[in-house]
């Protein structure tokens, strides 16, 4: 076990504001190894490199940019109907300090 | 201690114009209302995606050039990942590896001298809800949610805080001559991080930069500058510069100074990457080429223009250039003709005056350019004295009539040489014996006799026709 | 209702049934299924007939995946997260149907939020396959495969970022096909990676999922990356004529002398696969073989699992519990909103999600995610290489039927065959793919799948609907053999 350590997946999880249990934190440090060594695996491809990123399933498509037109808006009620907590037109939450 | 010398940088958020947000189609528009200008995608609701704003791109681009720097040959979005309860999306769609702008350069007038400042990109971004807080509780209003957003970050390239200001005064008149952004400072649509940090003068290494972030009024930059320029520098006095830290700060209005927020090492990874919803796009050339066409001459280059070829001066010029407005009613004047001080001296004085009186826009004053030629040709005629001229604008705004209409019927002077003729020799057969007082020496007497031609006319005689023939009249 | 949608349609029309009585057998049946299967997260008992048109689909019953937003209907992701969010607005491909009459009937269990391949991990319990209950349907469609299998209705959505259609398609015996990106609008679909993330149909025949497609497809003003296909009409285009048509496998999945002590159902599954190739030559189709470096191939789910886990743990930032979702009780905003995350998603998506951040920390970012962006282009420029050549590339589905449902499921595995996950490529490059049934391995279905080129859906779909006339699973109800 080198880089990854227990720690390390726990603070990942706390900065995506998520628990995680001990047996979970180790099936991680499982799966980081095995991507680790792919990723050992790629960099020996040959060429790699050198190749742009692919970031969108397609990139030769031309599309049309929106024109500025504005919509009506969604109602309040649509907005807040799912919300655990209201105040007036607006959501709620517990006070939130910098 | 050697003298110290300070570096700042400029993080300016501003909110710009447009019909509907950057990604969503919802109105953008300030409401004291909350959450009526709303689509699902401003709340993040599970499927929503963002679909860009054309108009956005448009006047980003428009402020790229404007500010001279390089733009890509494609344009895309990366996601900028943090949690905050004004987030909703849990991200915020912005430019980190592709901004609209690189590596611009300006000159700005601090106290009329020229100083080059660096930008380092301009990018597109989307603005967060705003919050507000009550006791033990907050709420989240989502009209701001996704209001376009051009943030600007300058190199490290001021000194002072004077200087920042000046910058930032620059930006956000070159915004207004864009007509990209109301640029409001009192309506929070101006936001700065203000990055400070000091050195010896004749040092090349950098001290530790402290970023002090959402300063939202020029006053408070100017503020945050100067306290962040003397806490630093009266640490590094006492030997203590260790703690100055590579750090986030915040400015506290009320106690008018910087807070510490957090350092360096608790600094969120953000996780940039790009935003695949939105595809990559190409920018045209002849789209640039387009954009630059709408472009308009910006103050600075206006200012030096009516300095140097209409002789005006450096005050009378800035006036003008203040608003891009009054500057072009003030070209569409010396298009028509008008004498450039002539069309000056009438902007800043009576026109100005009556517009900020009255609370009005230039371009909805009655007195257009083209009328405010007739005034001025006659008065350059000799048609009426500039004193009547003054009494003609305020009765053609307020009776919304021509100008000429007010010359024919009242105001216009007696300038027909019979006509006057026949009233000086009326005044004279009434003053026989101011006559003989005057050809026995009394010359002073002269002025009695035109004082009576103007009573007699209500000041409408042509005062040189009416010397003339006084004169004729009296010595010959 | 266990009848294609022209035959429904003929019926319809001919007034020899009604709407009513379809919506009536497809609500029985689905009962039926959830008592059975637990293919459902929500039955619509209230869903409403519709008038009978010319559209195809016009009062016949359909299934959608639990991760479309359906306004009024609730819409969970199958996730605890959302286990109480009613959206207000209609995914547009939702929208589009209802536009033509369809009538949704239930809302089918998923992997959560579509992250799984098992049909395990729902906030609601494991999907059972019903050709034996003892496997899995695979995921992440594992509800909408199951309920089409076991003949609820003709068709159902799913979605694709993996294999989510393609793969439960083949495990139910039943077709799956996800079009070319962009060809269906993404707006309203909960979003897991939005770079491979594609809308499809789970069907009977090719013939419905072609009809279905139609019905949907087309540019979005909500999505900016769909594309105008209004040149493609996929159901027209299915004439069986295949002669002259190329296709290609990948000698390093379909040799079984690549496998190191290979289990029988795979031995069989290749034979099979094997069978099926010679059908496509009697149809006049030339099939090759082709070799892909086994380096790149054995890559393929490193490059999915760092790419999906990334841009799925930005995408569910929006899972906070404030504007939807189960409130946390914590009265600390930020307490309030972890503990709506930690109890809402289930281990396999949080595990997920430590690995999608881990890869796109910044000191990280070059290393994981875009070695992984790199190796994608480069699989896709393969793939596109082969496709000037070819129409397509057919493989077989997985390494053989459904798996059972004992031992762990979905952890990331140094051995996964290369064979079980060869159908992301299809996501990485966007490209249309098609599964069909192409027989059984110890009674229970295999499928086979057929990839071609981006925009050329029509061309795919006709090659799988040729071959699928020359067998005989065409239309295959489930039935349980176990």
């Amino acid at each position: 076990m080198g880089k990854f350590t227990k720690e390390m997946v726990d603070d990942l999880a706390d900065k995506l504001l998520i628990g995680l249990t001990e047996e979970e934190n180790k099936m991680v440090l499982d799966e980081f190894e095995i991507i680790d060594k792919t990723i050992d695996m790629i960099n020996e491809i040959d060429g790699i490199k050198n190749i742009e990123p692919m970031t969108h399933a397609l990139d030769d498509f031309e599309f049309v940019l929106r024109e500025d037109i504005a919509k009506e808006s969604i109602s309040v009620e649509d907005a807040l109907r799912n919300a655990g907590a209201t105040e007036g037109r607006e959501i709620e939450v517990p006070k939130v300090v910098d | 201690m050697k003298k110290q010398i300070a570096v700042i940088g400029l993080e300016m958020h501003c909110e710009l114009k447009s019909n509907s947000k950057v990604f969503s189609g919802a109105k953008n528009s300030y409401s004291e209302t909350p959450n009526v200008n709303i689509s699902a995608i401003d709340m993040a609701f599970p499927g929503t995606l963002p679909v860009v704003n054309k108009k956005c791109i448009k006047d980003a681009l428009k402020i790229s050039l404007a500010l001279n720097c390089k733009q890509p040959e494609y344009m895309y979005f990366d996601r900028k990942n943090y949690y905050y309860p004004d987030l909703p999306k849990g991200y915020q769609i912005t430019q980190m590896d592709s901004p609209v702008g690189v590596d611009g350069k300006i000159e700005i007038e601090v106290n009329d001298k020229l100083v080059p400042i660096y930008i380092h990109d301009v990018h597109l971004e989307e603005d967060t809800a705003s919050l507000d807080h009550y006791f033990d509780t907050s709420t989240i209003d989502y009209n701001r949610a996704g209001v376009p957003l051009l943030e600007l970050v300058t190199e490290p390239c001021m000194h002072t805080a004077e200087e920042a200001v000046a910058f930032l005064e620059h930006i956000i008149n070159v915004y207004k001559y864009l007509d990209v952004s109301d640029a409001d400072t009192k309506k929070g649509q101006v936001r700065c991080d203000v990055n400070v940090s000091i050195m010896d003068e004749d040092s090349e290494d950098f001290g530790t930069k402290v970023e002090v972030k959402n300063v939202n009024s020029l006053g408070g930059v100017f503020n945050t500058i100067n306290y962040e320029i003397k806490r630093q520098t009266e640490l590094k006095e006492a030997g203590r510069y260790n703690e100055v830290e590579q750090e986030t700060r915040r400015w506290d209005e009320e106690t008018q100074s910087t807070i510490r927020m957090r350092s360096k090492v608790d600094a969120i990874d953000y996780k940039y990457f790009v935003e695949p919803n939105l595809p990559k796009f190409k920018i045209s050339n002849e789209w640039l080429k387009e954009i630059k066409l709408e472009i308009p001459k910006l103050h600075l280059e206006r200012k030096y223009n009516y300095i140097n070829n209409y002789g005006l001066s450096s005050y009378d010029a800035g006036v003008l250039v203040k608003d891009k407005v009054i500057s072009d009613y003030f070209e569409e004047c010396i298009d028509l003709g008008i004498d450039a001080k002539t069309s000056a001296n009438w902007i800043t004085t009576q026109i100005l005056g009556y517009i900020n009186n009255n609370d009005i826009n230039i371009s909805d004053l009655y007195l257009t350019p083209k009328r405010l030629k007739d005034l001025t040709d006659s008065v350059n005629k000799g048609d009426i004295s500039s004193k009547q001229a003054k009494e003609i604008f305020n009765k053609v705004i307020e009776e919304k009539k021509e100008v000429k209409d007010f010359i024919t019927k009242d105001n216009a002077q007696i300038s027909d040489r019979t006509e006057l003729e026949i009233i000086i020799d009326e005044i004279l057969s009434n003053n026989t014996s101011q006559i003989e007082e005057y050809k026995n020496g009394k010359t002073n007497l002269f002025d009695y006799f035109v004082g009576q031609v103007m009573k007699n006319t209500r000041g409408k005689a042509n005062p040189v026709l009416t010397k003339e023939i006084l004169t004729d009249r009296l010595n010959g | 209702m266990n009848k294609s949608i022209k035959e429904l349609h003929e019926l319809l029309i001919n007034n020899e049934i009604t709407s009513e009585e379809l919506i009536k057998e497809s609500l029985e049946k689905s009962e039926i299924v959830q008592e059975k299967y637990n293919a459902f997260v929500t039955i619509c008992h209230d869903a409403k007939s519709s008038a009978i048109t010319d559209e195809l689909i016009s009062g016949i019953p359909f299934g959608v995946k639990d991760n479309f937003s359906t306004k009024g209907v609730l819409s969970t992701g199958s996730s605890n997260t959302l286990n109480n969010y009613v959206p207000f607005f209609n995914a547009t491909v939702i929208e589009r149907l209802f536009n033509k009459g369809a009538v949704m009937v239930n809302k089918t269990v998923l992997d959560e939020f579509g992250m799984g391949g098992t049909g395990t991990t729902g906030h609601t319990g494991t999907v059972l396959n019903p050709w034996d209950k003892t496997r899995m349907c695979a995921g992440s469609s594992a509800g909408s495969a199951c309920a089409v299998a076991a003949g609820v209705y003709p068709y159902a959505l799913g979605s694709d970022t993996g294999d989510s259609i393609r793969k439960p398609a083949a495990y139910c015996g039943i077709v799956g096909y996800k079009p070319t990106y962009g060809m269906l609008s993404r707006y309203g679909l909960f979003p897991f990676a939005s770079s491979m993330d594609h809308v499809g149909v789970l069907s009977r025949s090719v013939e419905d999922a072609a009809i279905v497609v139609d019905a949907m497809k087309g540019i979005d003003e909500n999505d900016m990356t769909t594309w105008d296909s209004s040149h493609i009409n996929l159901t027209e285009s299915l004439t069986g004529d295949v002669k002259c048509k190329k296709l290609f496998y990948i000698k390093e999945l379909c040799d079984i002398n690549n496998y190191d002590n290979p289990s029988d159902e795979l031995k069989l599954h290749l034979e099979n696969f094997n069978k099926t190739l010679e059908l496509c030559k009697d149809l006049g189709v030339e099939v090759k073989e082709e070799s892909v470096d086994q380096k790149v191939l054995n890559a393929i789910d490193s490059v999915y699992v760092v790419l999906s886990c990334a841009e799925a743990t930005s995408n569910m930032s929006n899972l906070t519990g404030i504007i939807f979702g189960p409130r946390g009780n914590s009265t600390n905003i930020t307490e309030m909103m972890k503990e709506h995350r930690t109890k809402g998603f289930s281990p396999l998506i949080k595990r997920r999600f430590v690995i999608g951040s881990y890869v796109l920390q910044s000191e990280n970012q070059d290393r994981y995610f875009k070695n992984a962006q790199k190796l994608r282009r480069l699989i896709v420029d393969i793939m596109k290489k082969f496709f000037k050549e070819y129409d397509g590339l057919i493989l077989p589905v997985g390494t053989g039927p459904a798996k059972t449902l004992v031992g762990e499921a979905d952890k990331l595995d140094n051995n996964t065959s290369a064979l079980d996950e060869h159908l992301q490529i299809g996501n990485f490059g966007g490209f249309p793919s098609i599964t069909i049934p192409n027989g059984f391995v110890n009674n229970l279905p295999v499928g086979v799948n057929i990839t071609g080129n981006c925009y050329d859906d029509a061309n795919v779909l006709n090659i799988a609907y040729a071959l699928e006339s020359k067998m005989s699973y065409k239309g295959q109800i489930a039935k349980e053999v176990k």
